[in-house]
Parts: structure tokens; sequence; C-alpha cells
């Protein structure tokens, strides 16, 4: 018997047809965003279609990056990301490590504890009174401490520790080292590629955080990223600036906003091919033991 | 106490005291998921409360379920309500069966590389921030100079503000709420694939079973037990309409049909300072969400198949 039939042949030219148009689908857009940004402004009005630039210029790059609050947001969205993904992937680690001791007294209940956060939560209005009443509204803290630990995480992580060789720890005990010292210097040396693909996880979740700017900070300047672009995206209207030689250069809005989704998305981009084979492992630890 | 349950009690607390390192590593953990988790939790009482910003959550006085009977009388209530289920349920119905299918193609590529670079360039939109995402829709849409209404200038017809028209917002987002997670969501499909017996595929093959066959006797059923699961947290998950997604996309005009329960408790709990009426609201939502989680849950358990817990 024929190994492909005309039938699987088929098939398989159809399927492979059908992945090539969902990459276009899923690239066209940028390629679409990149060609409009560097278009010339005067060009862009009309729409439609870009495989090439209309024209060139970086006039809409200019005018996005001489925005003090693009910059400011940069700033902040940095700060919190850095931060809140060094605490919490610390936090998590620690809490996740303790309760995938099968010997710990009452670590079901912890487990329970946790568990339930992902079955059940306070919602909107409680969460931003609990802010309130900590005095953290307005501060860069309220973008960064709501996020440091997620039930989810933790349980990604106990599944990993749960599957380390007992005999690693069991050598640095003989050795007369107590709990703390063996998760330091034994475990967490051990955990690297499970603490890079959590902290991932987490920077991108603070990256792309908008809501939180939204629903706490009032300042312009502790806006995050998300926050200022959406702004420059509704409001970027027809506008001028003073280009080098004291001329005005029309720039349209449509520019504007295409060059500042790109700036935007640029560091996960940029990252995205190293980044990806570690989200994949983490969304599979993470279905395994749901 | 006997002295049974004294030595039983003695030797927990020399269980407690040899682990005490464990439990410093636990403490914080357990700390922030108190106060950002549960003290939350607690403030779910000013649903019951009248909240006074001046007394606080504890001072402000019982009112009983008078918020409650004040949300469902608001004309609002079954909008937000009606729109929360629906979005929802058209994206239960068109959005969870698409990473299945997209599954089972991306399972059929023989070719390493390319079924590789396919999966990167398909989980790419989960990525992307819903300001970033919203932000590219709109550009596409745009009535001036989108792309989708050139190309329906181009096709001789008038170009439509897909934004503010009604009867296409829900089609809108649905289908970019799919164009964004699908790929994301092969993942675990596909890892589930990837543990399928080959010879159970040339045994149907023998047999005379075509790809789609095969795909139906063989694939699906070893999926069987990862299908259940996902699709009990996505019906836990009937109210998430995707907040995110509607808040950035949504405006005065389409409200009818788009704002849902997290929209309104943003507006009249946060923007207008209605906080217990809001709360109430979201209570509302989260004790359904509650409930479905638990009973398709036991459902499958039931069937005979293993459930979330």
């Amino acid at each position: 018997m024929n190994r492909h039939s005309s039938g699987e042949r088929l098939f398989n030219v159809i399927n492979y047809i059908l992945m090539l148009l969902l990459i276009i689908a899923m690239i066209y857009p940028f390629w679409y965003l990149i060609m409009a940004s560097l278009s010339d402004p005067k060009l862009t009005s009309l729409g439609g279609l870009y495989l090439w630039p209309r024209g060139f210029s970086w006039d809409a790059y200019t005018t996005v990056l001489r925005d003090t609050s693009f910059w400011s947001g940069f700033r902040v969205s940095i700060i919190v990301t850095i931060v809140g993904t060094a605490i919490g992937t610390f936090l998590t680690a620690m809490t996740a490590y303790a309760i995938s001791k099968k010997r710990l007294e009452g670590r079901m209940v912890a487990s329970f504890f946790i568990l339930f956060t992902m079955l059940f939560n306070g919602g909107l209005v409680p969460n931003y009174l609990l802010l309130k009443e900590l005095n953290l509204l307005d501060t860069l803290w309220a973008l960064i401490l709501p996020g440091t630990i997620s039930a989810f995480n933790v349980f990604v992580m106990r599944s990993f520790f749960v599957g380390l060789p007992e005999e690693v720890e069991e050598a640095a005990k003989i050795d007369g080292a107590n709990d703390l010292a063996i998760f330091f210097r034994v475990v967490l040396p051990l955990s690297k590629a499970v603490l890079a693909t959590i902290g991932l996880f987490m920077a991108v979740m603070y990256w792309n955080d908008f809501f939180s700017t939204i629903l706490y900070i009032n300042s312009k300047d502790k806006w995050q990223l998300q926050a200022v672009l959406r702004n420059l995206i509704d409001h970027a209207v027809q506008s001028s600036i003073n280009g080098p030689n004291g001329d005005q250069i029309q720039v349209s809005a449509f520019t504007v906003r295409a060059a500042s989704i790109l700036l935007a998305t640029l560091p996960i981009l940029l990252l995205y091919p190293f980044l990806q084979k570690h989200f994949v492992k983490g969304a599979m630890i993470g279905s395994i033991k749901g | 106490m006997t002295s049974h349950a004294k030595s039983l009690s003695s030797s927990r607390w020399k269980h407690v005291k040899r682990d005490r390192y464990l439990y410093l590593l636990l403490l914080p953990g357990l700390l922030t998921i108190f106060l950002f988790k549960y003290v939350p939790m607690y403030g779910i009482i000013i649903a019951f409360k009248e909240y006074n910003i001046l007394l606080g959550v504890f001072e402000s006085p019982w009112v009983g379920f008078k918020q409650f009977e004040r949300l469902f009388r608001t004309p609002d209530f079954i909008t937000i309500f009606r729109n929360t289920f629906l979005i929802s349920l058209y994206k239960l119905i068109f959005g969870f069966p698409a990473p299945i299918i997209l599954a089972l193609l991306l399972n059929e590529l023989r070719n390493g590389f390319f079924k590789r670079f396919t999966q990167s360039v398909l989980y790419l939109p989960h990525f992307l921030s819903w300001v970033i995402f919203t932000g590219i829709i709109v550009a596409f849409l745009n009535p001036v100079d989108g792309l989708v209404n050139y190309i329906l200038l181009a096709l001789d017809m008038k170009p439509i503000n897909f934004m503010i028209i009604p009867d296409y917002f829900r089609t809108l987002l649905v289908s970019t709420h799919i164009y964004k997670e699908m790929g994301w969501g092969t993942i675990i499909y596909l890892a589930a694939m990837s543990g399928v017996n080959p010879d159970l595929y040339e045994a149907a093959r023998v047999d005379g079973a075509n790809k789609f066959k095969q795909m139906w006797h063989v694939t699906i059923p070893s999926i069987r037990s990862v299908i259940y699961i996902l699709l009990i947290l996505d019906l836990g998950g009937i109210l998430e309409a995707g907040f995110m997604q509607v808040f950035l996309l949504y405006n005065p005009l389409v409200y009818e049909v788009a704002d849902i329960i997290d929209t309104y408790v943003y507006r009249v709990g946060i923007q207008s300072a209605n906080y217990s009426l809001a709360t109430a609201a979201g209570l509302f939502k989260s004790v359904i969400a509650l409930v479905l989680i638990y009973t398709a849950n036991k459902i499958v358990q039931k069937s005979g198949n293993n459930g979330l817990w």
C-alpha cells in the first residue's frame, strides 16, 4: 500500500498553504506599521496597502522620541518591570519551595490558601480601596506590589521544585547546611531555567500593564508606557513640528501612531526569539499541574 | 488530653521547629497573598454597606441587600449582564475549538523547521499588550486611512466605521480575540498530541482511515482529558468577557452591545465613586463564576474524567 495516498498529499498541500496564509496574517500588520511609520506623511492620507514606504521620512519617529511623556513612560515601565520582576520571582520561588516539601506541616492548608485566590477574588473596587487605605495611590509601588505574586506562578514553580532530585539537598544537609542555605546555595542555582521562565512571564505582564496606571496613578510623570502610548494613539492628531531648519514639517496622526506602537513593541519583538522557548516551557509546566 | 494526642502534638511541634527555616521562606509570600488577595476579599463586605469615604470599610453602616436591589433595578443591569454573557459565550463557541483545530493542523506539519517557525509566529500576538493590539486594530479599521476600508473602496463599497456600529462590534471582539490567542492556545494541545503513539496512526491508516478520520478517531480521543480541563476553566470564566479588550475598544456609541459587568464596575465604582454598588456588581459576577467552575468540574468528574481537583 502506498504510504502517502493522493488524498493525504492533497491534505498536506492545503495545510501548508493555510499555514503560510496564517503566517502572513500574523506578520503583515507589523510590516504595514513599519512601512507606514517610515512613509512621507503627505502620502499616507489615502491609506491602502503598504508593501514599501511611500516616500521616506523619519519624522514620525522624531516626533515620538521628542515627546517627553514617551520617555517618562519608558522610564517608569523599565523601573516597574525590573523591580516587580525581581521581587516577584524571588517571592514566588521562596513560597513555592516551601510548599514543595511534603514533610512541611500545614503544607496542604498553605497550598489551598494560595489556590483559592485563583477561584475567587475581591475585585476592582476593594483592590482600589486597599491601595487607597495603604496610602499607595499615585506611587510606583501601586504599580509593582499587587502583581508580585500569583497563585499560577507559585504552582508552576512548585511543580518544578518537586521534580528536583532529593539527593543533592540530602548531601548538603549532611554537610550541616540548614534549609535557608540549601535554598539559596543549592536549589536556586539549579533552578535557573524555571526562574528565567517565571521571570519572563512577569516581565511581560509588567511591561504590558496599562490598567494599573488608569486605576492608581494621577501624576503624569508616573504613567506606564502603555498608558502613555494609549494617550498618543488616542490623541495623535494632524500636527506640525519644527524641522531641523526651523521649517514646519507636517506629521500625520497615522504615521505617529504607527511609530509609537512600534517603539513600544520593540523591546518585546527584539527579545521574542530568545524568550519564546522559555515561555513555551513555562506554559507546559503550568498546564501539567494546572 | 490523652497521652497519644499529647505525643502527636509534641512531635508535630518538633516538626515545625525542625522546619522553621522553611516557614521563614513561606511567610513573606503568604503575607503578600493575604494583603493583596484576602484583604480585598474582606473588602467585599462594602457590597452590603453604604460605603462612606470618611468612615472607611469598617465603620460604614450595613444596609443588607440594598445595593443588589439597586443593581438589579438599574436599566443597565440587563444590558451589561446580557452583553457579558453573550460576548463570552461567542468567544467560547468560536474561540474554544480554534486552537484545537489549529493544533491538529500544526501537528500534521512534517517539516520541523517550518513547523517551529509557524508556531513562533503564531504565538507572537499573545505577547502584545492590549493597548498595542487594539492600536493595530484601530489603525486597520480606521474609516479614513485604514487598510480594511481601502479594500472596501477598491471593491466599490462604502467605507464603514466598524468601531461605532453596534452590529459589528461583538464580531470584532470575538474575531480579534481569536486572532490574538489561538496560536498560544495550541501549546497545551500540541504537547498532548506529541504523546500519541505513532503506531495508532499506522494502524488507522492500514484500516483505510483518511487524515480526517485519523484526527477524529485517534488524535482527538487522546487529548480528550486536556480538552475537558480547559473547557472547565473556560466555563468558569464565562463571565470574563475580556475586560482590557472591551475597555480599550468600546465607546458610548456601542455601549448597548459592548458594556460588560467589568466596564460597568469601573465606570460606576472608580469613575463615579459609587463603591458599594460597583462592589455588589463585581461580587455578583464572582459568585456566578465560582458556581459555574464548581458545577463544570462536577459534571466532568461524573462523566468519569479527571477534573481540576
